[in-house]
C-alpha cells in the first residue's frame, strides 16, 4: 500500500498535479478504491515490464555491438584461440551456438572457452554466433552476432608448379640431381628451379658443370644467372660449359702441367718467389679461362642480337688434383655463390672465394660485366690452397646460400658449416636426411628430396655441389 | 627472411567522413585480401597502417598479412599530413630491421599516402624527417578536387590523382596498391632487386592520374 501510494504521489508529481492538503482525505479514500488499486498494481507491472525489457535489449545490444577480434587462422594450421564471453564482457548468455564454424574444420570448445581445430577452408568466414540472454524466454529466437574469422590459405598451395616450355631455344631440365665419381673422390650436385619460377612457368636460370680433366685434374664449376637478365640461364649454362671447355683444350691441359713442378719447389721450398709464381700461375690460367668464357658470351649476345647484360650470370669454380701431399684446390668466383672446403675431421673450414654482396640486395656482380676485369679486386677473385686432405668441398647457388648461411658473417664458422652438415642429415623440419656415403644407392632421390626444403622467403633456384 | 614493410599513411580528416573513408576501409580489406593469395606477398609483405586528422596514430603496426586485422577508423578534425609523415619516419627507424654483418635487414619499405585535403600542419617539417628515411619508393594520391597535387609532388615525384573522392575510385586505387606490392614482393622475392619508380609497377587504372 505504501508502494502504491508513492508511485501515485510520483505519478501525479511528474504530470505537476498537485495534492492541496484539503483534498488529502479524499485521495486516501481514492486509494482505497479497489478498482483503483488493480488500475495502480496494473501500472506498477507494466512499468516493471518494460524496463526489464528495456535491460534486455540494453544487454543483448551490449554483446552485439562490442567488437569480437578472434586471431587469424591458417588451413592445415593447429588453431585454438579464446573465446571466452565473460571475459568479453559478454553478461548473461543463457544459450549459444554457433553457425558456419564447423565447416572450416574448427569448433569451439566450452570448457577451455576456446575456438579450436584445424581450418580445411580459407576465405574471410562470417560465422553467425547465435545466443541468448538472461530473462529471455524459452521459446524466444536466438539473437545473432556476425563474427568474421580470417583464415589463411596454405602459403604451400598458393604456389604453382608450372612446366617451363620445352620449345624455348635455351630451355634447359627444370631439376637435375647427379652422383658420380671424380677425381679419387665423388660429387653430388642438385640444380633446381626455384618455387618462383615454377609458380611462372619460368626457367632455372642456375647451372653446373663438372669434369675430370686429363693430367690429373678435376673441375667443378657453378653459376647463377640474374633473375633480372632474360636470357640468364643460357649465360649460366655457357659459363659452365665454356670453362670446362676451355681447360679440356690441349694448350690449357700442358699449360697446366707447370704447376706440377712449381708444387715441387713450393714444397721443397727451392727456387725462388714460389709462392708469387703460383699465385701468378693461378691468375694468368685460370683468368684466361674466364675472359674466354665472358669473350663467348660477348660473342653469343652479338650473334643472337642482344645485350651482354641479357645473359647475366655469376660464376664460380674449383680446379682440383690430387698430390702426394695432398690436393691442391684452385680458385676463382665472381658474384654471390660461395665455396669452400672442410678438413678431414670437419674442425675448420676454408674459404675459397669472397663473395660479391650489396648492402641492400642486386649488389652481386657477373662474369657478363666488362669492369671486373678492369678493377683492382680482380685478381682477388683468385685462391689457390693447398690441403693435406678435406671431408667435403661444397659449392653452392645464394638459393642455397641466403636459407642456410643467411648473412657472409656465417660463412668462416665452422659452428654454421657443422650445422649444415647436420641439416643435410635429417636435422630438418622435413627430416629429410641425405646419407652422403659412396654406398648409398638411394644418395641421388635423398638429395633431390632434401634440396626441395621449404624457407620462407627463399624461393630462388638452388644449386650445391659436394665433393666428398 | 627479408620483410618488405608497407606503410599506409592515410587521411582520416572530417572530409573524409561517409562514402570516403567507408571507401578508404573497404579498399584495405579487399587489398588485405587479395594480397592473401599471392603466394610471395604472404610471406614477404608487412603491412602498417597510419592515420592522421588532428594528430597522427599508428593504428595498425607493421604486422604480417596473415594476422593482419583492419582497426576501426573514424574521419574527423583536421589534416595534419606533417605529422602523419614524422609518425612514419619514427615508424620505420623503430620497426624496419637495418642490414648489419650479422643479420640481413629488411627491404626498403613502401609509402602510400593518400589525402583528400590541404595539409593544416606545418608538414615540410614533417616532410624533412621523412626525407631522411630511404623508402623504395613513394606514391602519393590526391584524392578528389580538394586535394593538391603540386604539394604532394613535393612529398614525391610519384603521383596519382583521382577526379572524385568516391568509393569506385578509391577502390580503384586499393586495387592498384594492391597489384603493386604484389609486383614488389615478387621483384624482390625472385631477383634481389628492388622496385624504384612508378614506371616499374602495374599500370594504374584509368581512374588513376598520373601527375606529371
Amino acid at each position: 500500500m505504501k508502494d502504491a501510494k508513492e508511485y501515485v504521489a510520483a505519478l501525479f508529481k511528474s504530470h505537476n498535479l498537485t495534492i492541496p492538503a484539503n483534498r488529502k482525505a479524499l485521495l486516501e479514500k481514492f486509494m482505497q478504491d479497489e478498482q483503483n488499486i488493480a488500475t495502480i498494481n496494473l501500472l506498477i507491472h507494466n512499468g516493471d515490464e518494460l524496463m526489464n525489457k528495456w535491460k534486455l535489449e540494453n544487454s543483448i545490444a551490449d554483446i552485439m555491438q562490442k567488437p569480437a577480434r578472434v586471431l587469424n587462422a591458417t588451413v592445415g594450421k593447429s588453431y585454438e584461440t579464446k573465446f571466452d564471453f565473460e571475459k568479453m564482457g559478454w553478461k548473461d548468455i543463457t544459450a549459444f551456438e554457433f553457425e558456419g564454424l564447423q565447416e572450416t574444420g574448427l569448433y569451439y570448445d566450452e570448457k577451455t572457452a576456446q575456438i579450436m581445430g584445424v581450418p580445411t577452408i580459407s576465405g574471410d568466414i562470417k560465422i553467425k554466433f547465435r545466443f541468448k540472454v538472461k530473462g529471455q524466454p524459452d521459446e524466444a529466437p536466438f539473437n545473432e552476432k556476425i563474427i568474421t574469422l580470417i583464415i589463411n590459405p596454405d602459403p604451400k598451395s598458393l604456389w604453382k608448379n608450372l612446366e617451363s616450355d620445352k620449345a624455348d631455344p635455351y630451355w634447359k631440365e627444370d631439376n637435375v640431381t647427379v652422383f658420380a665419381p671424380i677425381a679419387d673422390r665423388h660429387i653430388l650436385v642438385s640444380s633446381k628451379r626455384g618455387r618462383s619460377h615454377a609458380n611462372v612457368g619460368s626457367f632455372r636460370e642456375d647451372d653446373f658443370a663438372f669434369a675430370d680433366l686429363e693430367g690429373g685434374w678435376s673441375i667443378v664449376v657453378v653459376a647463377d644467372g640474374a633473375g633480372s637478365a632474360k636470357i640468364s640461364r643460357k649465360g649460366s649454362a655457357m659459363a659452365c660449359n665454356g670453362i670446362v671447355d676451355y681447360f679440356r683444350e690441349k694448350s690449357s691441359v700442358e699449360s697446366m702441367v707447370e704447376f706440377d713442378d712449381l708444387l715441387q719447389q713450393y714444397k721443397a721450398q727451392t727456387g725462388e718467389d714460389t709462392q708469387k709464381k703460383m699465385a701468378h700461375f693461378v691468375y694468368n690460367n685460370l683468368g684466361k679461362a674466364v675472359f674466354k668464357v665472358h669473350k663467348q658470351l660477348e660473342e653469343f649476345a652479338t650473334k643472337e642480337g642482344i645485350t651482354l647484360k641479357d645473359l647475366s650470370t655469376t660464376l664460380i669454380f674449383t680446379l682440383l688434383k690430387k698430390y702426394d701431399i695432398g690436393y691442391a684446390l684452385l680458385s676463382f668466383g665472381v658474384g654471390d655463390c660461395p665455396m669452400a672446403f672442410l678438413n678431414k675431421d670437419v674442425s675448420q673450414v676454408t674459404l675459397l672465394n669472397w663473395i660479391d654482396v650489396g648492402e641492400f640486395g642486386g649488389g652481386t656482380r657477373f662474369v657478363t660485366m666488362p669492369e671486373i676485369f678492369s678493377s683492382e679486386k680482380f685478381a682477388t677473385r683468385f685462391g689457390f690452397k693447398l690441403t693435406d686432405d678435406f671431408s667435403y668441398l661444397m659449392m653452392m647457388s645464394d638459393g642455397i646460400y641466403d636459407p642456410k648461411f643467411v648473412v657472409e658473417a656465417a660463412l668462416p664458422d665452422i659452428k654454421k658449416w657443422k650445422e649444415f652438415l647436420e641439416d643435410l642429415g635429417g636435422k630438418n623440419e622435413d627430416k629429410a636426411r641425405v646419407e652422403l656415403s659412396v654406398d648409398n644407392k638411394d644418395i641421388v632421390e635423398q638429395f633431390s628430396t632434401w634440396m626441395d626444403f621449404w624457407s620462407i622467403g627463399n624461393h630462388d633456384d638452388r644449386t650445391l655441389a659436394i665433393v666428398f | 627472411m627479408r620483410r618488405l614493410p608497407v606503410y599506409l599513411l592515410l587521411d582520416t580528416s572530417g572530409s573524409m567522413t561517409g562514402e570516403p573513408i567507408e571507401a578508404v576501409k573497404n579498399g584495405v580489406q579487399v587489398m588485405i585480401s587479395s594480397l592473401r593469395q599471392n603466394p610471395q606477398a604472404i610471406e614477404t609483405a608487412f603491412i602498417s597502417i597510419i592515420t592522421f586528422d588532428s594528430t597522427a596514430k599508428q593504428i595498425v603496426p607493421l604486422t604480417d598479412l596473415a594476422s593482419f586485422q583492419m582497426a576501426d577508423i573514424k574521419a574527423t578534425g583536421t589534416t595534419n599530413l606533417g605529422e602523419g609523415l614524422k609518425l612514419v619516419a619514427t615508424c620505420i627507424d623503430n620497426e624496419v630491421a637495418k642490414t648489419t654483418a650479422e643479420q640481413k635487414g629488411d627491404w626498403k619499405p613502401l609509402v602510400f599516402i593518400m589525402t583528400d585535403g590541404i595539409p593544416t600542419d606545418d608538414w615540410q617539417s614533417g616532410l624533412e624527417e621523412f626525407k631522411k628515411r630511404k623508402t623504395a619508393f613513394t606514391v602519393a594520391c590526391a584524392a578528389g578536387t580538394a586535394a593538391d597535387s603540386n604539394l604532394l609532388k613535393q612529398i614525391t615525384e610519384n603521383v596519382v590523382s583521382l577526379d572524385t573522392a568516391d568509393s569506385q575510385s578509391i577502390a580503384k586505387f586499393f586495387t592498384w596498391v594492391s597489384a603493386s606490392i604484389g609486383v614488389t614482393s615478387t621483384k624482390v622475392e625472385d631477383g634481389g632487386k628492388e622496385v624504384t619508380g612508378l614506371g616499374e609497377l602495374p599500370p594504374p587504372p584509368s581512374e588513376l592520374n598520373i601527375v606529371t
